[in-house]
């Protein structure tokens, strides 16, 4: 079995699994090092590029992992989002 | 005072037709339904409204802050700007729950999320809240442009205001979302450029980033460099307690709704995304750029610091406005000054058509009209984003201390029901009563806490960290008794929510009846 889980169907994506929390770490891993690392790459400190290249590669990281699980979550959501559309307008026009 | 040659009013006047275009062309797409003036029909690819989330959070009064805050705390300062990494979290979490449950606003979505008269009250008091909330932003980001304009060419502050409002007003009231998001995302583009601009400009002004570091050496200032450089852990200006608190704003943030000020606007962004997977691309690529933007004007604004060191917190907070204005040629200076309008009209479009989306779909068409037709609410669309101009005039006109009223917003919005947010998401048996409670009891605690406590002197001035932290427990002890003391929200309320949105969180009880009944 694969560590990171990249076929997903529509049942097993709409879990919450760690693919999304690792996601949520990288994501905040990258945002930090990007930050930083390109205001001090910018003053051309050394240590900003290094920084700045582990953000890059968090931010590819967190899209490999993702990506495939967010896919099969849209494509399963959008047939479903027509009878849900209904019910909240039914909603919201006090009807439900 | 700066002087425009020929080539500078081209550029500015080229760019306001631009956006006036912009309305023209879209205003038959935005008049076709309230989905299409509020949401551009939910069709958005994620670059589209991602650009918008950018450009939205550059506005007028953010080079002021940013340069603020950098000017005085060196490089760490840039922590200040971090707040926006919610969208970190919440592009995989919270974005994701809000996009599948296709409410228009933050305060529909509480509709669903909750039921019986806590959900309608509720419904009611969010959306007039942000009404209240956009015209109040809409004043002080416009008497922003005013306070810039008036350092620039002298005009009295009022004509700021009411200048480029007006004309951002007219393709908002023409095309809606639609002329928005297409504004925006010029406006994102031209905005990044002029940053990226004059902030390099301004470094090599200041001698370069060598001689930057250097000049910080010799003035006994190197620790402005490093942005992890803290005062100590509880004292001095920069507290290691305030920078963790920030971290934890900032990132478990993420797990809630409403947990930011700016997640009423990205909310609509989400929502106008054409899938779940373009929702979560469009808050994680426009608060990427956001973040690069901040870095980019920490450089600068460090240069600037080596030239002017002895600055008051006013003039410092015009840090960077002044490297454009004083350092860059004409010609290019217009190209500046488009740039400015640039990020305010992002900033006045986005909260004239977020006000009046609260107005529209949450009080009118719900509570007053909900037979409604299309034709009619875009009209009602239209007179709601008129009223949101007008008031913007007063509440900027009233506005003599855009920071003081900035902060106080932010942690009436923030602090006290910071915790609650996250809850209503990722708990089941939270309920409206107790969501209800903590915002009236926010309201009572953030004036006690801040002013009226403080005055008297029966409590110190606490820093604002310590204040967050306080505000977040005296909230509980009102809406956790609260939510014990009345019923949970009706299961099978609950499970159509579970079955549409599948939270994050505690929510096996919900999960384990939805399943027994075929529902997921």
């Amino acid at each position: 079995m694969n560590l990171i889980k990249r076929t997903w169907t529509a049942e097993e994506a709409d879990v919450w699994t760690k693919e999304d929390w690792l996601a949520v770490i990288f994501s905040s891993l990258a945002y930090v090092a990007i930050m930083v690392g390109m205001a001090l790459a910018i003053l051309l400190i050394p240590v900003g590029f290094v920084v700045l290249v582990f953000g890059i590669l968090c931010a590819v990281f967190m899209f490999w992992v993702i990506d495939p699980k967010l896919k099969a979550i849209s494509e399963d959501y959008e047939h479903k989002q027509k009878e849900y559309l209904k019910r909240l307008e039914e909603i919201e026009t006090w009807k439900q | 005072m700066v002087q425009f040659n020929f080539l500078d009013w081209f550029w500015l006047t080229t760019y306001i037709l631009l956006m006036i275009g912009c309305g023209l062309l879209f205003y038959r797409l935005g008049k076709r339904s309230e989905s299409d003036f509020f949401l551009a029909g939910r069709g958005l690819p994620w670059w589209l409204p991602g650009m918008s989330v950018y450009a939205t959070h550059t506005a007028t009064d953010t080079p002021i802050w940013v340069s603020g805050v950098i000017y005085k705390y060196g490089m760490s300062g840039i922590w200040y700007t971090f707040f926006s990494a919610w969208c970190a979290v919440s592009a995989f979490v919270s974005t994701r729950i809000f996009r599948r449950s296709l409410a228009y606003t933050q305060a529909e979505w509480q509709g669903l999320r909750f039921s019986g008269l806590s959900s309608e009250l509720l419904r009611g008091w969010v959306a007039g809240w942000q009404v209240f909330m956009n015209m109040f932003i809409l004043g002080w980001v416009g008497i922003a442009m005013g306070k810039v304009c008036n350092y620039a060419f002298g005009w009295p502050t009022w004509v700021g205001l009411i200048f480029f409002s007006t004309i951002c007003a007219f393709y908002v009231l023409t095309a809606g979302y639609w002329g928005v998001v297409m504004a925006d995302f010029q406006q994102g583009v031209i905005a990044f450029i002029v940053i990226l601009i004059v902030s390099v400009n301004g470094i090599i002004v200041a001698g370069g980033p060598h001689a930057i570091l250097s000049k910080l050496q010799d003035m006994g200032q190197a620790w402005r460099a490093n942005p992890f450089h803290v005062s100590g852990i509880w004292t001095g200006d920069f507290p290691l307690a305030w920078f963790l608190t920030m971290l934890v704003i900032a990132l478990l943030g993420g797990f809630g709704m409403g947990t930011s000020i700016d997640w009423y606007a990205e909310a609509q962004r989400i929502q106008s995304s054409k899938t779940v997977r373009d929702a979560s691309y469009c808050i994680w690529g426009g608060t990427l750029l956001v973040l690069t933007r901040n870095a980019l004007w920490a450089a600068a604004i460090l240069g600037f610091f080596v030239m002017y060191p002895n600055l008051s917190p006013a003039e410092a907070e015009m840090g960077w406005f002044r490297l454009g204005f004083d350092y860059l040629p004409h010609g290019i200076l217009g190209f500046f000054f488009a740039g400015i309008v640039a990020i305010h009209l992002s900033t006045i479009s986005t909260h004239l058509n977020l006000g009046a989306l609260y107005l529209t779909r949450d009080i009118y068409h719900h509570y007053l009209n909900p037979e409604a037709s299309e034709k009619t609410l875009v009209w009602v669309a239209r007179i709601a984003t008129f009223i949101l101009l007008i008031g913007s005039f007063f509440y900027g006109l009233m506005m003599k201390e855009i920071t003081k009223w900035l902060i106080f917003a932010l942690w009436i919005m923030a602090a006290g029901v910071w915790l609650p947010n996250v809850l209503q998401v990722v708990w089941w048996r939270f309920n409206g009563w107790g969501y209800l409670s903590s915002w009236m009891a926010n309201l009572l605690f953030s004036w006690l806490v801040v002013w009226i406590l403080p005055h008297y002197g029966i409590i110190p001035n606490l820093p604002d960290y310590l204040q967050f932290w306080l505000l977040m427990g005296l909230g509980a002890l009102i809406y956790v008794p609260m939510t014990f003391l009345t019923k949970p929200e009706p299961m099978e309320h609950l499970m159509k929510y579970y079955a549409m949105s599948r939270p994050i969180g505690w929510w096996g009880p919900v999960a384990r009846q939805a399943k027994a009944r075929g529902l997921i």
